[in-house]
């Protein structure tokens, strides 16, 4: 038990979760993932019955990959464990035993002046005792590698957490229209424009949120990289749509209707018009031909109504612009502009995940900076002699190595 | 006038590592200085180049593979200089003069025109993010790039003074590396769910960036073990490499996703 206990926390078992987690990305990314399973029959004829049975359709989720993670994050957390104890035990006793006899005769007075005037350049603090000097610095060094360990331990958590515990709803809503969550929040879309003033693409949305408890956003702009927070929600910009309209009168009463889908409006169920499909627009070449454009990204320049008209019988395919009017017996329809709205994606967050995180990353990578950037100094420098001590000496013993070399030489290295 | 300044410099590297190789074959330390100085003068023109493209884009120049593939280059060079001048490194030149020689060579092969930043690129994040990612990247080639001289030296003389320095700096610029990766992947995080509303998607360019993290995060670990210095570390170095090209290059032609911004219009279609 104690030899599993020991190999768990071991750096050689953290290198081998590590190597699995790499090759199971790899898989990951050169097989499509969470696709449609005829998409694996199709592109991997050979092999879907391996990807299946593998789980490689969906190797991130799969429960190997998740338990190599778990199994990470238990090595991390017994790594920190185990350092932070060492690092309490060895740093005071580091500093004692800085004060050993130092070797004698490995630099002469000259270099070890150079040494001493380097260590002071370096702004390192210097205690005396028994004819030995010590100077030190970077003493928060000592804390890099635990930091950086349990940095990366908490972002994993964290990370895990906020991928799979907010709730995600992608809703489209047009303008004027207003959409009412479960827990009584209204989002309600005043107005959305694909491109802004000079033209430039910029998909903004202007919204208002009110929670159940009252409290109201006001107008908003949410855009692509500027989402809107209020209370737990955060609202994005995810998508947009261009969708037709159209005004239907009958006997003086009027109604207007978006054309979502393959519609087939009429008042008998015979005579009517059988909307198709709306395109961004046209063009026509040298001989008069007419070319739909299927699609854009933006604005629709010159939109075109695609429908069937169906009257007395007979089916008509037929094309009609904004302002266009076409009767139907006593049915009369009106083309509109079509009008653009956007796709909102909102984001219900447990409070405390983003800003846990966010401390999480921070502490990592000042982990990772005082590992590798501020490893403690500990240099005992005697009359005759020095020594290079401390937790990760070979930095210091570098930099004294290249001060040696230049003495002897007395030229660069 | 743009295109003069980026081909004079493309130009100079070429002449610089040639006279550089030359040089070394026939051992004449007056052609490496002038090698040195017309390094100097292209490092001079790229970075014109890059500040006036970005004065003309009203950005930072990074938005696409031309882009960043310029400031990829930029940044080994700028490391060279530093190692050069702050850390009395001459023997680093070569292997920093070919990198950035062919790094803004595979730049000159792909389009060149000025682009509107698209909204999905219009962030605060974007410089920190991909300059970040040049930094380290630049990194990761040097620390390669020496790893190779270590491989030859050490063949040669396996007691050459230089070997130990060499090693220490392959640490150094590995540590380096690591981190401004970790800054890259850590405010892509933050980006994406400001952008696309999730910390992480397995998208293909952050999954062979964690590949990445992880390949030089085990250097890392490796080279705590005593036994495996030296020669091991400087074939692991080098060994790393082709992953780093292949997160910038091969990722965005082979494996598209998210990152791919020039397919990313059609992701945000919903009709």
């Amino acid at each position: 038990m104690k030899k599993i206990l020991q190999f768990i926390q071991s750096m050689t078992f953290g290198l081998i979760l590590l190597g699995a987690i790499t090759a199971c990305s790899v898989i990951g990314s050169l097989i499509v993932q969470n696709g449609e399973p005829m998409t694996y029959v199709r592109y991997y004829p050979d092999y879907y019955q391996i990807i299946f049975a593998l789980k490689f359709d969906h190797i991130f989720t799969s429960w190997y990959f998740i338990a190599l993670s778990a199994l990470l994050c238990i090595n991390l957390t017994l790594c920190s464990v185990i350092r932070i104890s060492r690092i309490s035990r060895q740093k005071p006793a580091a500093y004692e035993a800085a004060f050993a006899p130092v070797p004698e005769g490995n630099a002469s007075p000259e270099q070890l002046e150079r040494i001493r005037q380097k260590l002071e350049s370096m702004r390192c603090r210097k205690e005396e005792r028994n004819g030995i000097t010590v100077y030190y610095r970077n003493d928060h060094g000592w804390y890099g590698s635990f930091l950086t360990h349990l940095g990366l331990l908490l972002t994993i958590i964290l990370f895990g957490a906020a991928m799979y515990l907010p709730k995600v709803i992608d809703e489209p809503c047009y303008p004027g229209d207003s959409l009412i969550l479960d827990d009584g929040t209204k989002i309600t879309v005043d107005s959305f424009r694909i491109e802004d003033e000079t033209g430039k693409l910029d998909y903004t949305s202007r919204i208002n949120v009110i929670l159940p408890d009252g409290r109201e956003s006001g107008i908003k702009e949410v855009s692509v990289n500027h989402p809107v927070s209020m209370g737990r929600y955060k609202v994005y910009q995810q998508t947009y749509g261009t969708v037709g309209k159209i005004r239907a009168e009958r006997n003086g009463k009027t109604d207007e209707f978006y054309l979502e889908n393959k519609d087939f409006m009429s008042a008998d169920g015979k005579n009517g018009i059988w909307f198709d499909e709306l395109y961004p627009g046209f063009i026509t070449d040298d001989q008069g031909r007419t070319t739909l454009i299927q699609s854009t990204s933006g604005h629709y320049e010159n939109p075109v109504y695609v429908f069937t008209l169906m009257l007395d019988g007979s089916a008509d395919m037929m094309m009609a612009f904004p302002g266009d009017t076409i009767e139907v017996k006593d049915l009369v329809f009106t083309f509109l502009d079509p009008v653009e709205y956007p796709g909102l994606r909102i984001k219900r967050t447990p409070v405390m995940i983003n800003p846990l995180l966010l401390g999480a990353v921070l502490l990592m990578t000042l982990g990772l900076y005082l590992a590798m950037f501020a490893q403690p100094v500990i240099v005992a420098v005697g009359k005759n002699g020095y020594a290079v001590r401390g937790p990760k000496p070979e930095n210091t013993q570098y930099e004294i190595n290249m001060i040696l070399k230049q003495d002897q030489k007395g030229t660069k290295v | 006038m743009l295109n003069f300044i980026f081909f004079g410099g493309l130009v100079l590297y070429f002449l610089s590592m040639f006279l550089q190789f030359a040089g070394m074959v026939f051992k004449k330390e007056s052609w490496t200085r002038i090698a040195w100085f017309l390094f100097l003068a292209g490092f001079v023109l790229e970075t014109a180049y890059l500040i006036i493209r970005g004065i003309m884009a009203h950005r930072l120049p990074l938005s696409n593979q031309f882009e960043f593939a310029s400031a990829f280059s930029w940044s080994i060079g700028a490391l060279l200089i530093f190692c050069y001048y702050r850390l009395h490194l001459d023997w680093i030149q070569s292997i920093g003069i070919a990198a950035t020689f062919l790094i803004l060579s595979y730049a000159a092969l792909q389009p060149r025109e000025i682009t509107e930043l698209m909204p999905a690129l219009r962030s605060s994040w974007f410089g920190f993010h991909i300059g970040s990612a040049a930094i380290s990247y630049a990194a990761f080639i040097l620390a390669g790039g020496v790893g190779v001289r270590y491989v030859l030296v050490e063949k040669k003389d396996s007691n050459d003074a230089s070997l130990e320095q060499m090693d220490h700096f392959i640490y150094r610029l590995i540590a380096l590396g690591i981190l401004m990766l970790t800054i890259t992947i850590l405010s892509g995080a933050i980006w994406a769910e400001e952008a696309w509303s999730a910390f992480w998607t397995w998208d293909p360019k952050e999954v062979w960036a964690l590949i990445t993290w992880i390949i030089y995060a085990v250097y890392l670990h490796l080279r705590i073990n005593r036994k495996r210095r030296g020669a091991f570390l400087a074939w692991y170095a080098i060994l790393s490499v082709p992953v780093v090209l292949f997160t910038f290059i091969g990722v965005n032609t082979l494996l598209p996703g998210l990152h791919s911004y020039g397919a990313l219009e059609a992701l945000t279609r919903l009709m």
